[in-house]
């Protein structure tokens, strides 16, 4: 297929995915801080401050405060709100209308038209955070299972399906970079519940679950436990399953090869890593690797990713 | 159907007294569907029985279901005001089809393709050996001074010396019946997905249109194309790759572009996917670059390779002519063709048609002068308000001057404009378009001009599909049909065997032998059956 | 005489570049009075060069580079033997309108088209409106031009308009050429536009080497004397206010400079370039006037 709409079909997953993960951590730090308890438990610490800390690169100067959430729901001009992702999926979505399916396109176009309709209400509205993530969450469900019930399972479906969750397993690092204790208040463990919240694993924490939503356990969980899907560990063995399966010859591939490294080393890590280890470093490492990924996905499958132009 | 519709429909067994009361063709002139005392034509009496029965009503209703469905899939068109920033709307598909019948297609259809031949033969011969040139016929510097003269594939000769792929010829029919061209399209004509559409679209919407007629279909047309483009592409080892190039989708084609890729399951590509590595042209796909053996493109010529032509155009693909040069690749159209459908070589292509193939023109031209010659300038000026004059550099309808609906202001400045560079006008004979039936606002039938565009493709040789796109003017009167200018169009039948085809007999439903198993009943049924056995046996084991 | 020429061409880029397509159109033509001997090409990095004549006869040499890199050098030998051309006819005004003299012309005769009528324009035309002859026009342009205008380069750039020209009230020889075509075709004489070396020793001769830059001038289509005779194409260089002669070393012709340009190309990436051209010409024969 044509470098170039892998390349948008890739860029199409990672805003979906996107969109979804704002929608999920809005969601919870809108509830948490409602609460007010955040800082009377010991434990992990994220909130809207957080929250923009972590979507960094994308909301750049914006101070946190009443505003924040609402404005990550459907502001058009931040480019890390739920609306702007989904505008970008929107635009991909309609260079690639002839590969994804029409139900597909219909799913995210009118998700996008309701959110600017809806989101133009007013994001200053108190509740505003809470109905629009509910909304994104829906929506995205819903287009993520479209395109799995509608799509043909071919290399389209996998650099979709490769965006999403290299998005996905970015984000959740991204989060825990900055919701983990510092290591001068390691030992002090507390709840982590906004974490799972955050990520929409609460109730699969509390299924597998051996150990209280403590900070560690919890990181832990969302690091290496294989059998939770939005993992870093399941993304990462699942980015392997789509790009041996998009490969032409996955055996001498660079992305496909590291992608694989980095699942053993996940794999290694989480049972050479007593409990209570400091994971922060793992996280940095790990994020950094999968930006390398990024970056051998471009030059393999996306002609360097799109040319800049003829001089 | 609405009750009232019905009503009509029983009261009609006098056909001309009911076609007047639904239709007044306009006199003088030449009505598609209907002779001059108003009873339709032999071939459209059917059709216009079925319109009777659908009734103004019906016809809106239908009109309705149209637009949404072409607003939800997307069959738009981008307009164009005379300054104004474009926009996009649905494609506008009048419901009352043109009918033809087979022996008037086949009269078309042979001169469409003398034409073509006679166009391709002039391209062939324009960049080299030029023998119309020296034989006086047509004058070098006209075509030294045509802008789309292309130096750069001098002496080039394309795989199967074929320049002109796909060609769309537009024809007009005079109020005396015949036919003839006014313009000819073989750099890249557009139009074709909506031929397709158009008759997707009516089969859906009026059904019983179709009920007595056995129209030609036209559906076939990518799978053509793709024969055509394969037969010309140089691979000698394997399938040919063929690739539809779009400028993008800021293009007011795009639609068409992706519908032909989609249609002939082959890669929509823009410039940035292409690229050219000594001599061969390739693809960037996500297993690497592969090579491209025929490019159906969709652009000017001015912007396919900043290399040879246009230095500015980023939409270009630098090297390209190289490798055509080359031989490694297939263009279609060819580039170079614009010189064969500019405005002022359009009088010489009668006079092509004799040189070349040593035949009688079967279409005729429209009337045409050249301004470049100072005794006509002077004969036009004098008459611009019976004649239509038009820029040669334009297409599309635009700058062209329609004398007897222009004012006295209007042809001043047009004199004024034309005197100061008369080589870039020419002026035609108004050709009083023949006439439809077009379904207005409240449902009622009322004459609009049309003309016809049909497609042909050039492969191995030349097929034309049945009919084309039939555009229709926008207002009473209008005698400019473009669809960039508001006008909109009709699904054009060409009939089977040249009279309207008893369809009786054919219809019916076709019954198998074998008949598909029942569908499944839910499983839980089947297990409550067993116990139900279980429970009977019970008895029997006493 | 006889002379070697050296035309190098180095681009740098400041960041890799790559799919660099480059058009060339330096190898000096044969024409009646000039002889190509000898002519290499060098690519650094290395890459196939393909040839072909372009529709106006001048050859081209083609190559890309396909994979990254931060150089381009393009380095071109040539040696020539140039006479002078015979002395020009004198034909009239009234043969420019023959048939013969039309056919020989084609499109050379044709106006430019992009070119807007300038009142600066016109002004310059109304100088030469008392030319007895064509070839005197000719000459009486070669003396308005570089009057009229300065020679500096840098007041214009490759893509100016004559327009800018008359604008800036200077330019370089393209300038020059570009405006002189517009007048001579505008009075029916057929022009086109030449691309070449130039010898520009001074007149005491003295150097066996200069360093130059490509040059331009025009070739105007002239009637036979009398109206009898072939119609013949005369170089002039209103550059230097003279005829064309055995300095002058074409390479080849077009409508404009956009037809015959030494170097064209196109390359991948967003990095900036810096170029560096220079053009050695060597006197080989003896100093002392021979002529070739």
């Amino acid at each position: 297929m044509l470098a170039r709409i892998a390349h948008e079909l890739y860029w199409l997953g990672r805003n979906l995915a996107r969109a979804e993960f704002t929608a999920r951590a809005v969601e919870a730090v809108f509830q948490a801080e409602l609460q007010g308890a955040a800082d009377a438990l010991p434990g992990v610490s994220f909130g809207s401050g957080g929250l923009l800390a972590m979507l960094d690169s994308v909301t750049k100067h914006v101070p946190a405060g009443a505003e924040t959430l609402g404005r990550l729901t459907a502001d058009a001009e931040l480019p890390g709100s739920m609306l702007a992702s989904v505008e970008r999926a929107r635009a991909g979505a309609r260079t690639v209308r002839d590969v994804i399916s029409a139900e597909m396109w219909e799913a995210i176009n009118t998700t996008t038209l309701t959110l600017r309709r809806d989101g133009a209400a007013g994001w200053g509205a108190h509740a505003q955070p809470y109905v629009i993530s509910q909304y994104v969450k829906q929506r995205t469900a819903l287009i993520w299972g479209v395109a799995d019930r509608s799509m043909l399972r071919d290399e389209a479906k996998c650099f979709l399906d490769a965006g999403g969750l290299i998005e996905v397993a970015d984000m959740v690092l991204r989060m825990l970079r900055i919701a983990l204790p510092s290591d001068e208040v390691e030992q002090a463990d507390g709840s982590a519940l906004i974490l799972l919240q955050a990520v929409g694993g609460f109730h699969a924490y509390l299924r597998a679950g051996t150990a209280p939503p403590n900070a560690h356990p919890v990181a832990r969980f969302l690091l290496f436990e294989r059998a939770y899907p939005d993992s870093v560990a399941a993304c990462v063995d699942s980015l392997h399953e789509v790009f041996s399966t998009a490969d032409a010859g996955p055996r001498n591939s660079k992305p496909v090869l590291r992608v694989s490294r980095l699942a053993a080393d996940l794999d290694f890590q989480r049972r050479a890593l007593p409990d209570g280890a400091e994971l922060t470093g793992i996280c940095t490492s790990t994020q950094h690797e999968l930006a390398r990924i990024d970056q051998d996905v471009s030059e393999r499958y996306f002609a360097g990713a799109v040319p800049a132009g003829w001089g | 159907m609405p009750a009232g519709a019905r009503d009509n429909a029983a009261v009609g067994s006098d056909a001309i007294a009911l076609s007047t009361e639904i239709y007044r063709p306009p006199t003088p002139g030449f009505d598609e569907l209907f002779e001059h005392d108003g009873s339709p034509r032999p071939a459209a009496r059917a059709l216009i029985d079925e319109l009777r029965r659908l009734g103004p009503e019906g016809l809106l209703e239908a009109g309705r279901r149209r637009d949404a469905v072409f607003v939800q899939q997307g069959i738009t068109f981008e307009t164009s005001g005379e300054d104004g920033p474009s926009h996009e709307r649905p494609f506008l598909l009048d419901l009352i089809p043109r009918v033809l019948s087979g022996d008037e297609w086949r009269a078309i259809k042979r001169g469409l393709a003398q034409r073509i031949r006679a166009l391709n033969h002039f391209v062939d011969d324009v960049y080299h050996a030029r023998e119309i040139v020296r034989e006086g016929i047509v004058p070098w510097r006209l075509v030294a001074g045509c802008p789309h003269f292309a130096r750069a594939v001098h002496g080039i000769r394309p795989p199967g010396g074929v320049y002109c792929h796909v060609a769309g010829c537009d024809l007009v029919r005079h109020s005396d019946g015949t036919w003839k061209v006014i313009e000819d399209n073989v750099r890249v004509p557009s139009g074709i997905s909506y031929v397709l559409e158009n008759r997707a679209a009516m089969a859906r919407l009026v059904p019983e249109l179709f009920a007595s007629y056995r129209v030609r279909p036209v559906e076939h047309y990518p799978q053509l194309l793709l024969g055509a483009l394969r037969s010309v592409a140089p691979s000698a080892e394997s399938e040919a790759t063929v690739v539809v190039w779009t400028p993008g989708p800021a293009n007011s084609a795009y639609f068409e572009h992706a519908f032909l890729a989609r249609q002939m399951g082959v890669e929509l590509v823009e410039a940035s996917d292409l690229v050219v590595r000594d001599d061969v042209l390739y693809m960037r796909t996500t297993r690497g670059l592969e090579r491209v053996h025929a490019v159906y493109r969709r652009l000017d010529d001015d912007f396919v390779d900043p290399l040879e032509f246009r230095a500015d155009s980023m939409l270009g693909v630098p090297g390209l002519v190289r490798a055509y040069r080359a031989g490694s690749v297939a263009i279609a159209n060819a580039l170079g063709t614009g010189v064969a459908d500019d405005k002022a070589i359009y009088c010489f292509v009668p006079e092509m048609i004799r040189f070349y193939l040593g035949e009688e023109p079967i279409l005729e031209n429209v009337r045409t002068y050249l301004l470049s010659d100072p005794e006509v300038l002077e004969h036009v000026l004098a008459r611009t308000h019976e004649l239509v004059l038009k820029p040669t550099g334009e297409s599309g309808g635009r700058g062209v001057t329609i004398g007897p609906h222009a004012d006295e202001r209007e042809l001043t400045a047009l004199a004024r404009r034309v005197r100061s560079h008369p080589e870039r006008w020419i002026a035609q004979d108004v050709v009083r378009l023949s006439t439809v039936p077009t379904v207005t606002g409240d449902g009622s039938l009322q004459p609009r001009h049309v003309d016809l565009r049909p497609f042909a493709v050039f492969g191995e040789r030349i097929d034309i599909v049945p009919g084309g796109l039939t555009r229709v003017a926008p207002s009473e009167g209008s005698l400019i049909v473009n669809s960039s200018r508001g006008g909109a169009a009709k699904d054009t039948w060409v009939l089977e065997n040249g009279e309207e085809a008893d369809r009786a007999g054919v219809g019916g439903f076709p019954i198998s032998d074998t008949l598909p198993p029942a569908l499944p009943d839910l499983r839980y049924g089947r297990w409550s059956e067993q116990q139900q056995q279980q429970q009977q046996s019970t008895p029997s084991s006493h | 005489m006889h002379l070697a020429i050296r035309y190098l061409t180095e681009y740098s880029y400041d960041a890799p570049v790559c799919d660099n397509l480059n058009a060339l159109r330096v190898r000096p033509a044969t024409t009646s009075s000039q002889r190509c001997d000898e002519f290499h090409a060098r690519i650094d990095p290395e890459a196939r060069v393909s040839r072909h004549l372009d529709y106006f006869g001048t050859e081209v040499l083609e190559f890309g580079i396909p994979t990254g890199h931060e150089q381009l050098t393009i380095d071109m030998r040539a040696r020539v033997v140039t006479s002078d051309p015979p002395p020009p006819s004198e034909g009239d005004w009234e043969s420019l309108r023959s048939g013969a003299y039309l056919d020989a012309a084609g499109e050379f005769a044709l106006p430019w088209e992009d070119q807007p009528l300038t009142p600066g324009l016109q002004e310059l035309e109304a100088e030469l409106a008392s030319a007895t002859g064509p070839l005197q026009a000719l000459l009486e342009l070669c003396a308005l031009v570089p009057t009229r205008f300065e020679y500096r380069s840098g007041a214009t750039y490759v893509g100016s308009t004559v327009t800018d020209l008359l604008n800036a009230g200077a330019g370089v020889c393209q300038d020059f050429v570009h405006l002189s075509l517009i007048l001579l075709r505008r009075r029916g004489i057929a022009a086109r536009y030449v691309s070449g070396y130039l010898w520009a020793a001074p007149e005491d001769g003295g150097a066996d080497s200069l360093e130059v830059d490509t040059h331009a001038w025009l070739e105007a289509l002239l009637p036979g004397s009398d109206g009898r005779g072939e119609p013949v194409w005369i170089g002039a260089d209103p550059t230097n206010r003279r005829l064309a002669d055995e300095t002058h070393v074409k390479i080849g012709h077009g409508r404009f400079y956009a037809d015959v340009p030494p170097v064209k190309g196109v390359y991948m990436g967003a990095a900036a370039s810096e170029l560096q051209a220079n053009v050695t010409i060597s006197r080989l024969d003896p100093q002392t006037g021979a002529r070739a």
